[in-house]
């Protein structure tokens, strides 16, 4: 696979006909016209068109466009009520249809006027390619879904992958805009297309180039079975083809293979249970080829991930102070350790001076004490900060901070204790840790982190660790390897107004990202809500079904007027795309999942027919 | 004193009601009585109404100068006729039928003149062109009087056109023709023999007199008078006899509103009729006993029209295609001028 993206269709070599004329009565500008409709020709919104114009000198310019409004009234008539004296027959009028033209290109770059009286016509084949700038994208187009006509709309990856841009952000109400099934198609496109090698052989870099994703499963289990054909697809799809009038079903039109994620890896978090129980994955529908992962004790100082457990809350500057304080203290703790082994082993710990004396303290052999649980670790930190030498604790720990900030500190920790005690464990083997470890970039090309189970704090923290490491890693190996981050949600994880590590993390991931080869495919409900820096660092914007309100913000005016509009009203696999080598927003619709979304969706027959299975039991 | 209001806006020519009483003869011809007659529907027969209208225009006035340094006056003019063709039982669309305009140079004298062509200026503003046309005389209105002529002629060969013969019997059944024409205005000279209705807007002339204009302002919308007939031009001092004649009647289009004259909404038709004969031929009668159904069906509303309800409303869309058709009169002028200013060697 390493031709370019066939846009043309070759069947037809005959220039299309006319299907009107650039309109004289209304402003004719190079970036927006209008044209009558021809008789009998039929024109809707997010037709291609194009139109050629004279210079005086002879020299020909070519405008595409796109048409973003269609109209039709009666000419020659004045009073709304005519049309009735119209229709009876009285009243002579003629319908007149014209539509607008968002111009998207103007070849060569002389921004004259068309003349009225230009023939327009539908861009098909080389025009089309140049209405869409899919000769500028060269080996870096990949098909991002497909267009009203069925003709593919090219995507360049190279405003992809952070080479010319990066990042991709996805607007659209729940449920209906369905965003993440429009991120799960653009990577479907990404990996299957070849794209990535063809880009890693343009750029001289040799060789293939692949690339990862890492997909955090927020709600429901619907991306728990990726790596399974979709037993509606081919129903769907015949049903799209027919209804759309498409010849082929809309994979092979978009020359995308039909078939689920191969290469998969689904991590979830385990069963909250008791120390010794078999470690399973906390999931409903799906247990097999599924990886609980776990964080060890140790690897939760050591890593510092403390400072996730605190980021639902915007902390005061003097909690923040305690927390770095604690962590550079649990750092070095971590660090001291010799015996093998997940858990702390404290020394200067004494629970019998507590008030309350924690349960099941683990003693160690040479009176030291083996912190394993993420509760004795919190009685280790009040005991530090709040217990030791009569209530005024270790001054090493404390460094002058009031009582009020140290309780803050540990009440905020009790609270989200429940959470985390599954997932922060000190009572593994070295084996079962790095077993449980998660492990995102060198296992399979895509991941799914299951966080849906978990509360918010402990999604949280999941997100904002396993993203740290991302970043961390890519910072060491740099950017060769597109890593994508699928992220639902993110007026959660990034909100405009709060701050928090979580958001620091993302942001950095917006802003430096690019040149190290991480990629977000963020999605959320309201981009207004989202903070300002990660969407406007989003190279490709994707808009779905859209509140009315919302889509007038600020954030959506990448869309014209009658765009913003159309937001409201898209039915889900519609989505509005837009990016940089067009200056105009697309509307495109995208294939139903090859894979399947639910436990019920599974193609559990690989494709055969049930008598068919339960001929070969029996036999 | 009762005060009324005339029911055309003050800034249209005349008024719509003068009332001037006619010197001539009047003769019953339907029936002695004088009672409001009910209208009847359109019969199936009739195909296609044409509604025929035509618009005059002075485009400049002009001085003409020979060699011997003689003035005359002369003129740019243009007229444009067209009709609305429409179906009356509202089968199909209605659709304008030979709008097209025509420019003429009116000018009096012996001259000889080229048509004057007025180059267009870019490919859009098409092409101008003044077919020489003589007027006798060297009165000041004279070139306008003769664009109006023109017009008036042009009118009236679309009406015979587009009009069916017309049947002149007194008894036989289904003769109404298949295609009606309205024609503004009265009935023209040369026009008979043809399905060609007048419809006079105004009420300039009284032709029934003190005792039976009452029932005019009785007619409920629909309504017609009995047919009348009378001779053009008829002075009532016998100068005029020989002179064409004609059927009229009178229809109700609307009730007119409490403001105005009784007499508001009230439209007068007018036919052919041959000359001296005491019977309605079957046709004519027809044409009367339909023209209520048909004229409420195309009588304008007052909130539209300032003309209304006698401005029709295809009439009214004709007006507009014909302006139209005649262009921009700003635009016009000013090709005049720099077509003159470069015939004179002003510009280059």
């Amino acid at each position: 696979m390493t031709q370019n993206l066939k846009l043309s269709n070759p069947g037809s070599t005959q220039p299309p006909a006319r299907i009107g004329m650039v309109l004289g009565t209304e402003d004719v500008t190079p970036t927006i016209f209008w044209f009558a409709v021809s008789a009998g020709a039929s024109v809707q919104l997010d037709d291609l068109v194009v139109v050629e114009t004279q210079r005086p000198d002879g020299k020909t310019v070519t405008f595409y466009g796109l048409v973003d409004n269609v109209r039709k009234r009666h000419e020659g008539v004045t009073f709304e009520s005519d049309v009735e004296d119209v229709v009876a027959g009285v009243l002579p009028a003629s319908v007149s249809y014209a539509a607008r033209v968002l111009v998207t290109r103007v070849d060569p770059e002389n921004f004259i006027p068309p003349q009225p009286g230009d023939v327009v016509r539908h861009a098909r084949g080389h025009e089309l390619d140049m209405a869409l700038s899919a000769d500028k994208m060269k080996e870096g187009a990949f098909p991002g879904g497909l267009l009203a006509d069925g003709q593919p709309l090219p995507l360049n990856f190279r405003f992809v992958n952070g080479e010319q841009g990066g990042h991709i952000n996805i607007s659209g109400i729940s449920g209906v805009a369905t965003k993440t099934s429009y991120a799960l198609f653009l990577l479907h496109s990404i990996f299957t297309s070849g794209v990535m090698d063809r880009v890693g052989l343009g750029s001289g870099q040799g060789g293939t180039s692949s690339g990862r994703a890492i997909i955090f499963n927020v709600k429901g289990e619907d991306l728990l079975f990726l790596d399974k054909p979709n037993n509606k697809v081919a129903d769907k799809e015949a049903e799209a083809s027919a209804a759309k009038g498409f010849a082929a079903d809309r994979y092979t039109m978009l020359g995308l293979p039909r078939q689920p994620f191969r290469d998969t890896q689904f991590l979830a978090p385990p069963r909250s249970g008791a120390s010794g129980d078999a470690i399973v994955p906390n999931t409903d529908q799906r247990s097999e080829g599924v990886t609980p992962f776990i964080f060890s004790l140790r690897e939760f100082c050591a890593r510092r991930m403390l400072e996730y457990v605190f980021s639902d809350s915007a902390g005061s500057l003097n909690l923040g102070y305690v927390i770095g304080n604690v962590e550079e203290k649990l750092f070095r703790l971590a660090n001291a350790q010799t015996a093998p082994g997940t858990h702390l082993s404290v020394t200067d710990w004494r629970p019998d001076e507590q008030t309350e004396v924690p349960e099941g303290i683990d003693w160690g052999d040479v009176g030291d004490i083996q912190i394993k649980t993420f509760d004795h670790l919190i009685s280790y930190l009040e005991y530090k900060l709040l217990e030791e030498n009569d209530g005024a604790g270790d001054k090493k720990w404390v460094l002058n901070q009031a009582q009020g900030t140290l309780r803050a500190f540990t009440r905020r920790l009790r609270g989200v204790q429940k959470h985390l005690s599954p997932l922060i464990r000190g009572d593994l083997t070295p084996a079962q840790a790095e077993k449980y470890r998660p492990n995102l970039l060198r296992g399979a090309q895509l991941s799914v982190v299951d966080i849906h189970n978990l509360s918010g704090p402990a999604q949280m923290f999941v997100v904002g660790v396993l993203l740290r490491e991302v970043f961390e890693h890519k910072e060491r190996y740099g950017r060769q390897d597109t890593v994508f981050v699928v992220l639902d949600e993110l007026n959660k994880y990034a909100p405009r107004d709060d701050s928090s590590p979580i958001k620091d993390v993302l942001l950095e991931i917006a802003e430096r990202g690019r040149s190290l080869g991480i990629i977000l495919i963020g999605a959320q409900q309201t981009a207004s809500e989202v903070e300002r820096r990660i969407v406007s660092n989003a190279t490709i914007r994707v808009v779905g079904r859209l509140d009315l309100a919302e889509a007038e913000r600020p954030e959506y005016r990448f869309l014209p007027q009658s765009f913003r509009g159309r937001a409201g009203i898209l039915q889900p696999g519609t989505m509005l795309v837009s990016q940089p080598d067009v200056p105009n927003p697309v509307l495109i619709n995208y294939p139903f999942p090859a894979w399947a979304t639910r436990k019920d969706e599974v193609d559990d027959l690989n494709g055969r027919d049930a008598a068919d299975v339960g001929d070969d039991w029996l036999r | 004193m009762r005060i009324r209001l005339d029911p055309w806006p003050i800034d249209t020519l005349d008024g719509q009601l003068t009332l001037e009483p006619f010197k001539g003869l009047v003769f019953n011809v339907e029936t002695d009585g004088w009672h409001a007659i009910a209208a009847q529907a359109i019969p199936a027969r009739v195909r296609q109404i044409c509604v025929v209208d035509g618009k005059p225009r002075m485009e400049a006035r002009l001085l003409l100068e020979d060699e011997t340094g003689t003035l005359s006056l002369a003129g740019f003019g243009a007229f444009v006729v067209g009709a609305v063709s429409l179906c009356p039982h509202g089968s199909r669309q209605a659709e304008l039928r030979e709008v097209k305009a025509q420019r003429v140079l009116a000018y009096s004298g012996d001259l000889k003149l080229e048509p004057t062509r007025l180059s267009p200026r870019n490919p859009h503003t098409g092409l101008l062109e003044y077919a020489p046309v003589t007027f006798a005389g060297a009165q000041l209105e004279g070139a306008k009087a003769r664009v109006q002529r023109l017009m008036l002629d042009a009118e009236q060969q679309l009406s015979r056109d587009l009009a069916s013969v017309m049947p002149l019997d007194e008894t036989d059944q289904n003769v109404l023709p298949e295609t009606l024409v309205l024609q503004d205005g009265p009935v023209r000279v040369g026009e008979a023999g043809r399905a060609v209705i007048g419809c006079v807007k105004t009420l300039h002339t009284d032709y029934l007199g003190a005792d039976r204009i009452g029932l005019l302002g009785t007619l409920k919308p629909g309504e017609r008078t009995p047919i009348l007939r009378f001779t053009v031009g008829d002075r009532g001092d016998g100068s005029s006899s020989g002179r064409e004649q004609r059927f009229t009647w009178y229809v109700r289009l609307s009730e007119p509103p409490f403001y105005q004259h009784p007499l508001a909404g009230v439209m007068r038709l007018e036919m052919h009729a041959p000359e001296d004969v005491d019977f309605v031929p079957r046709a004519v009668l027809d044409a009367a006993n339909l023209s209520g159904t048909l004229l409420g069906r195309l009588a304008s509303a007052p909130h539209k029209d300032a003309r209304a309800p006698q401005n029709l409303i295809p009439t009214a869309a004709l007006e507009q295609a014909m302006s139209r058709a005649m262009g921009s009169q700003e635009l016009v002028t000013r090709r005049i001028r720099s077509h003159l200013a470069r015939e004179i060697g002003a510009v280059a």
